[in-house]
């Protein structure tokens, strides 16, 4: 389990770090697909088989096309997604802020130790489970999520549509 | 493979279980060489599945080809290949040697690293989707628990290839079809889906050997097929349609149509990437009969089908008869309807399957409520009817001109 | 499984930090939103390791990444919308140049 570990963290991190670094828009979306995948592989090391199937339907699936798309409907000629100054204004603040972060959460977490263990048996919340608590304990944040993205659909829609400028 | 050769009457619950397929070929090695080492029985229980789905699905993708080139040629009034070996039986090896053969152009300002990747996008979640679908008795690559989810989610992957593939050539034609390519497979990809949720609520479970399981018994092992419930016709229709325009065949080829778009997404591929696409195509649409057979037709049972050596082979006997029967489907209807235009494509999806995949639902839900079986399937029967007929009216666009025949003198 | 939780929570500290310095000093609208998934994923990668460890027969946590995924990707749909109509008036997705209300 230990090499499954490593390798799926490797496979996250290199995808995560090429996401936000590439100059080509485009290979930045492949590599946060990859990132994804590696997400959905730890997902399926958790335990968690659900999680990882929906993590790869939504997220590569969906919100990955989703973002090819938009890419392909801002950009002015064909092949010019590549960008000329890859790093904006006040990149150092943005570099300053995640390091710091990083390392406030590297000295938490060594700090604590946190050695947990699993507990013995295949114990997990099987697929039935999630499905009756979705209808059961969770009902009302259910609907409210079924509100909200047909609410986001619809926004989305008529935010990205296509206005009749009237001509004085 | 799982390949539980134990009596099964009383049907053994705990051999649906979640138990992954590795184990199940472990112990059933490890009860033929009881004094192999470890390591060598894992490795082998892993490559098994692995070698049974490369060797068997591209082995039927290829004879698919001759076979719907033959038909089609039968079709429409001719003979199809039938010169390389007697009736055309070595024909795919001869393509397949042709396109391994010819020229890989890419285009000088292609995107390499994209370009290439795309076909292999293509294929993987195609391969990947055979892993679930139950060939015989308690026979399956993965046994996995969220079975039909998973097929789902890559199915879903494969979008992305065809996206891929027509940016990478910084084409406009390309880029075109892809557009509308993905809009085709993501519009049809939501009914289909829908339409197996009806199966996994009478079911209860996402694994596909249980459902499977579910519909073995009755008379002859055939009466529980679920196409036989009115629910499960309605949902066979709408995920057989789905599926047809999920791995874009006619009549919803308009990705490849070539009078349309010269060859879509795949315009600028050229020797095995173009054979890759192919194969990605069919090998999808070649899983999607093989998910359609396992949810509506009754995968393996059948006359015959049952727990044991004699039954797992006649129960693999009858799932690779009813894929042949779904493929031909596809053949069939590639060869007799015409393709559909974009805009009634999208219509068709949204305003008539998409409504009619949520009718299946809340039918299921009638059918499990109501306790008295005639009854239930009267009012099943009767909804899903009458909401057919409401929605297609609305649907319809226009009228259908009166048909003039002329025929060849 | 020998894996200590602590190096799950490392993993997804390190993944939050990637994403939150692609979301802060990178120029491109899409970019930016590409780090708040990246954010949002080792978020909830977080959750699930503490899910794992200590709630494994709960399925709170597994509800709460549920609603969290579908959250995201509403958000992301809703963000790329915007990103396209501002791209209309601007022509250009660079957020250097949307400078209007500055000042």
């Amino acid at each position: 389990m230990n090499a499954a570990f490593w390798i799926l963290s490797i496979i996250t991190v290199l995808g995560a770090l090429f996401a936000v670094t590439l100059r080509n828009l485009v290979h930045c979306v492949l590599s946060l697909i990859l990132f994804f995948l590696g997400i959905a592989g730890h997902y399926f090391l958790l335990r968690a088989d659900f999680l990882g199937a929906v993590q790869i339907l939504i997220y590569i699936g969906a919100v990955a096309v989703l973002m090819l798309f938009a890419i392909m409907l801002t950009r002015h000629v064909t092949g010019d997604e590549e960008e000329r100054e890859v790093l904006g204004g006040k990149w150092w603040a943005g570099m300053g802020t995640a390091v710091i972060v990083a390392g406030l959460l590297w000295a938490v977490i060594r700090k604590d130790q946190l050695t947990a263990v699993l507990p013995a048996g295949g114990a997990t919340t099987s697929v039935a489970e999630i499905g009756k608590a979705l209808v059961t304990d969770w009902v009302v944040p259910f609907e409210a999520m079924a509100v909200l993205l047909t609410a986001a659909l619809i926004g989305a829609v008529v935010i990205a549509l296509e206005e009749v400028i009237r001509k004085r | 493979m799982r390949f539980d050769s134990r009596s099964w009457f009383p049907y053994n619950e705990r051999a649906f279980e979640g138990d992954y397929c590795l184990e199940t070929v472990y112990q059933q090695l490890r009860t033929w060489f009881a004094n192999a080492p470890d390591a060598v029985l894992f490795w082998l229980s892993v490559i098994i599945p692995i070698l049974f789905v490369l060797a068997v699905y591209p082995g039927i993708f290829a004879y698919t080809t001759l076979v719907e080139r033959k038909a089609l040629g039968r079709i429409q009034n001719r003979i199809g290949p039938n010169r390389v070996g007697r009736w055309g039986i070595l024909q795919p090896i001869a393509d397949g040697l042709k396109l391994l053969t010819k020229e890989d152009i890419v285009p000088r300002r292609a995107d390499h690293i994209v370009h290439f990747l795309a076909p292999v996008i293509a294929v993987v979640p195609a391969i990947l989707l055979f892993s679930v679908v139950p060939v015989g008795a308690g026979l399956v690559p993965v046994n996995l628990n969220i079975g039909i989810l998973f097929a789902f989610a890559v199915s879903t992957a494969s979008v992305l290839a065809l996206f891929m593939g027509g940016w990478a050539s910084r084409n406009k034609f390309s880029l075109l079809g892809a557009m509308r390519a993905v809009a085709q497979v993501v519009s049809y990809e939501v009914p289909m889906v829908l339409a197996a949720v009806a199966v996994v609520m009478v079911v209860g479970s996402l694994s596909t050997l249980r459902i499977a399981h579910a519909q073995s018994g009755g008379i002859l092992n055939v009466t529980n097929w679920f196409v036989f419930r009115p629910w499960g016709f309605v949902g066979f229709v709408l995920f057989t349609i789905g599926a047809m325009a999920e791995s874009a065949r006619t009549p919803f080829d308009i990705p490849e149509a070539e009078s349309e778009i010269i060859a879509g997404y795949h315009t600028e591929y050229s020797g095995f990437k173009f054979a890759l696409f192919q194969m990605g195509e069919y090998l999808a649409s070649i899983a999607m009969a093989g998910i359609t057979v396992t949810m509506f037709l009754g995968a393996y049972n059948g006359p015959g089908s049952g727990p044991g050596w004699i039954g797992g082979l006649i129960s693999m006997f009858w799932f690779f008869i009813k894929l042949g029967f779904m493929i031909a489907l596809n053949i069939w209807i590639r060869g007799t309807w015409p393709r559909v235009r974009v805009d009634q494509l999208m219509g068709f999806a949204w305003k008539l399957l998409l409504p009619m995949s949520i009718v299946n639902i809340i039918a299921v839900g009638f059918w499990h409520y109501i306790t008295i079986r005639p009854l239930a399937w009267i009012i099943t029967t009767l909804w899903l009817v009458v909401w057919f007929g409401v929605l297609s009216r609305l649907a319809a666009t226009e009228g259908v001109a009166p048909r003039t025949y002329r025929y060849a003198s | 499984m020998s894996i200590p939780l602590s190096s799950y929570l490392m993993l997804s500290a390190f993944l939050f930090a990637i994403g939150l310095c692609g979301a802060l000093s990178r120029k491109n609208a899409i970019i930016v939103l590409i780090g708040i998934e990246i954010m949002f994923n080792a978020g909830i990668l977080n959750l699930m390791a503490f899910w794992h460890y200590k709630y494994i027969t709960m399925p709170t946590a597994y509800m709460f990444a549920i609603f969290a995924i579908a959250i995201a990707a509403a958000e992301s749909a809703i963000a790329l919308a915007l990103v396209i109509a501002v791209y209309r008036f601007y022509k250009s997705v660079t957020l250097d140049e949307m400078t209007d209300l500055k000042g």
